[in-house]
């Protein structure tokens, strides 16, 4: 385990390189480049509150703002977990050419996914003043909210990535999955809408504590359930290390497949 | 002594694929159909290098030393077995991983050179180094999507050599830019060597392996046959490519040989032999393009070395006999026997007749029987490819028999003088100073 470590260590510069890469790549030969970053939530946020406050008027005060602090999360793990599935097959020009600790791929997608994350969140705390959201000093609990939900998709998207490159069809079945995913997590409804008897069901869902500990801070202006949260990142963690093991073993053979 | 690199019993297998399908339906409807040949590339090779040695592998093609080159690198592994290795690898076996078309040149210098494990400060270190050593000053702004494939591979080359690694594992020493370069390439490798890298080189060039080598390897279908000095290992390579190489070509001319002979009766009109032979020869030959009205006609063509055994790989300036066999279908008034010999990119290179050289033919009997020999004192030839034709005519219009490419030969030479033939000669040269023209006096 510590070999592994001191040798990601030594492949900082490539981990560096690969984040800042995601990043620029992105929106590469666009006219607004990396500004895209901070126009497309805020694009994003203009439609909902178009949409919601004209179209289809929800009986939830500053309804744009109550799906928008969620959505923000919940588009870093579906993306991220979504381009982990082609993460390895995508890379084949240098998987098959030289050797790397493979482990940097995913690590260096998902980082950039945590930073694109809290750019989001800049243009989120301008839209909660616009809207009259005050900003509390719940805030303090968003970065370790962050991180943890930085571990749980780390774990899923290695999982992710090594299992498509021996079974293709996952990255389709993962669109799927994701979908129903999204609308058995509490995003565009709230919780408490949910019958009684399956609410408890609801919460076996990892993504229905992370979901309202965002709300939490960022909507409600209070601190999230810190016991739910500990049960979060034991599980994150759980998952973290089960995805590295199965990516562990599956990477020695990720050359010759792909 | 202290291994680097450290391989014991390492087995590796891939399989080929019928029809390529893997997806979860399949897997799970099909799991018991088998979809694929195993082939066992490497079968148990042990083999160990020491810090600071420069190990050469040889084999041909289909050997397995490619395969086991990548094992050293990490980017598959062994089936069985294991690969052990001691220090920063670095390969040039492909070239350019990683590069970005639309980053420019020192852009993909930090990303590639990353990839090979290196930190900001140790590329900074080097970044002029790699630069200076691309010579591609001007151009290094500029994304590598521009670049020409030659400035894309001297970039590549240039990173990868300069990231100073403790093993540099090589597959052919590369044919990058122009001589100047290649050049540059090949004192890189030496400053390598002297400064303590190891060094792995897969390649058929046996001159450069045994200028660079301290000890070769041999693998032969997957097996390393031999581990040694240089000079031992390529002598007992040759020799069995050499002899392996004679058995097939043997086998080839005896059988084209024959199938001359079993021709029926020649028929006047006849332009080309066509159809192959049936029968179970495993062997499929092209018979030999063929005109002439078979007045005359060639039933055997061999090349020999001077005891009179066929062979198909001569050095050159060695002593060799052409012979053909005719037999004599109907009587002819002029008898002419030719021999010509083309490289194998069809430059006519020698030819010549018993007309030309005033050769009496008037040979008398019918039938089987009649020999031909042309007895070649010095086959000059340069290093090469070639092959004969041989005809029989009147001397004039008419050909009796004419057959194109009947023998494919081989000409080695230790000597790399290039062109068609080798001219006699001897250097002179003025004003040498003492000890060269003692030298020269010695030879």
């Amino acid at each position: 385990m510590l070999s592994v470590l001191r040798e990601l260590y030594a492949y900082r510069e490539m981990y560096k390189n690969m984040v800042k890469r995601n990043l620029r790549t992105r929106y590469k030969a666009s006219f607004f480049g990396f500004l895209w970053t901070f126009i497309n939530p805020l694009l994003q946020l203009v439609v909902y509150s178009v949409v919601f406050s004209t179209i289809m008027r929800m009986n939830i005060k500053n309804y744009p703002m109550f799906l928008f602090v969620v959505l923000l999360p919940w588009i870093f793990f579906a993306n991220t977990t979504q381009e982990a599935t082609g993460l390895i097959v995508s890379n084949n020009n240098i998987i098959k050419k030289v050797y790397f600790p493979r482990e940097i791929l995913p690590l260096a997608s998902t980082t950039a996914g945590l930073v694109n994350l809290g750019l989001s969140f800049l243009i989120a705390f301008v839209a909660l003043l616009l809207f009259r959201i005050p900003l509390t000093l719940s805030l303090a609990a968003l970065p370790l909210v962050m991180i943890l939900e930085f571990i749980f998709t780390l774990g899923v998207s290695l999982l992710v990535a090594a299992i498509t490159v021996y079974f293709r069809d996952v990255e389709h079945i993962w669109g799927i999955l994701m979908m129903a995913w999204f609308y058995l997590t509490p995003i565009v409804y709230p919780l408490n809408v949910a019958p009684g008897k399956y609410l408890k069901y609801l919460f076996l869902n990892p993504m229905v504590t992370l979901t309202e500990a965002y709300r939490d801070i960022l909507y409600y202006g209070v601190f999230p359930y810190f016991p739910g949260l500990g049960v979060f990142a034991l599980m994150s963690c759980f998952v973290l290390v089960f995805g590295y093991l199965v990516f562990r073993r599956l990477s020695k053979g990720f050359a010759e497949q792909v | 002594m202290d291994c680097v690199i450290e391989a014991a019993d390492v087995w590796k297998m891939f399989r080929l694929y019928h029809d390529r399908a893997p997806t979860l339906k399949e897997q799970v409807l099909f799991s018991h159909r088998r979809k694929y040949d195993e082939l066992w590339v490497l079968k148990g090779v042990d083999l160990k290098v020491e810090k600071g040695r420069t190990l050469g592998l040889i084999g041909q093609n289909g050997s397995g030393k490619s395969t086991f080159l990548k094992l050293l690198t990490r980017i598959i592994y062994p089936d069985r077995g294991n690969v052990k290795i001691k220090g920063k690898v670095s390969s040039l076996l492909e070239l350019g991983a990683g590069f970005h078309p639309d980053f420019s040149g020192l852009e993909n210098i930090y990303m590639n050179a990353a990839i090979f494990g290196l930190t900001k400060k140790e590329i900074d270190r080097r970044l002029e180094e790699i630069i200076d050593f691309s010579e591609l000053e001007e151009f290094i702004d500029s994304p590598v999507r521009t670049y020409s494939s030659g400035m894309y591979m001297r970039l590549a080359f240039s990173i990868a050599i300069n990231v100073d690694p403790d093993i540099l594992l090589v597959d052919e020493i590369l044919a990058v830019g122009d001589e100047g370069f290649q050049k540059k390439c090949f004192n890189k490798m030496k400053s390598f060597k002297s400064q303590g890298a190891t060094i792995v080189i897969v390649s058929h060039s046996l001159g450069q392996l045994e200028m660079l080598c301290d000890e070769l390897a041999w693998l032969h279908e997957g097996v390393l046959l031999e581990q040694g000095v240089p000079a031992d290992v390529i002598g007992k390579y040759r020799t069995e490519v050499f002899a392996a190489e004679d058995r097939r070509a043997e086998t080839k001319s005896r059988l084209q040989a024959e199938h001359v002979r079993e021709e029926a009766t020649p028929d006047p009109e006849r332009n080309s032999l066509d159809d192959p032979e049936e029968g179970d020869i495993p062997i499929e030959i092209t018979p030999p393009k063929r005109r002439g009205n078979g007045s005359v006609e060639i039933t055997g063509v061999a090349f020999m070395d001077r005891s009179g055994r066929g062979k198909t790989r001569f050095e050159s300036g060695e002593p060799c006999v052409i012979e053909m066999r005719c037999h004599k279908h109907k009587p002819v008034d002029n008898l002419v026997f030719g021999i010509a010999i083309y490289r194998n990119d069809d430059l006519w290179c020698y030819g010549t007749n018993t007309l030309i050289d005033r050769q009496p033919t008037d040979v008398q009997i019918m039938g089987d029987g009649i020999v031909v020999r042309v007895n070649i004192a010095k086959l000059n030839l340069v290093e090469g490819e070639y092959y004969l034709n041989v005809a029989c005519s009147d001397g004039l219009a008419t050909e009796y028999d004419y057959l194109v490419r009947c023998l494919d030969f081989t000409v080695y030479s230790q000597i790399k003088d290039v062109g068609v033939c080798r001219l006699e000669h001897r250097w002179e040269i003025s004003g040498l100073n003492d000890r060269g023209a003692a030298v020269a006096a010695e030879r």
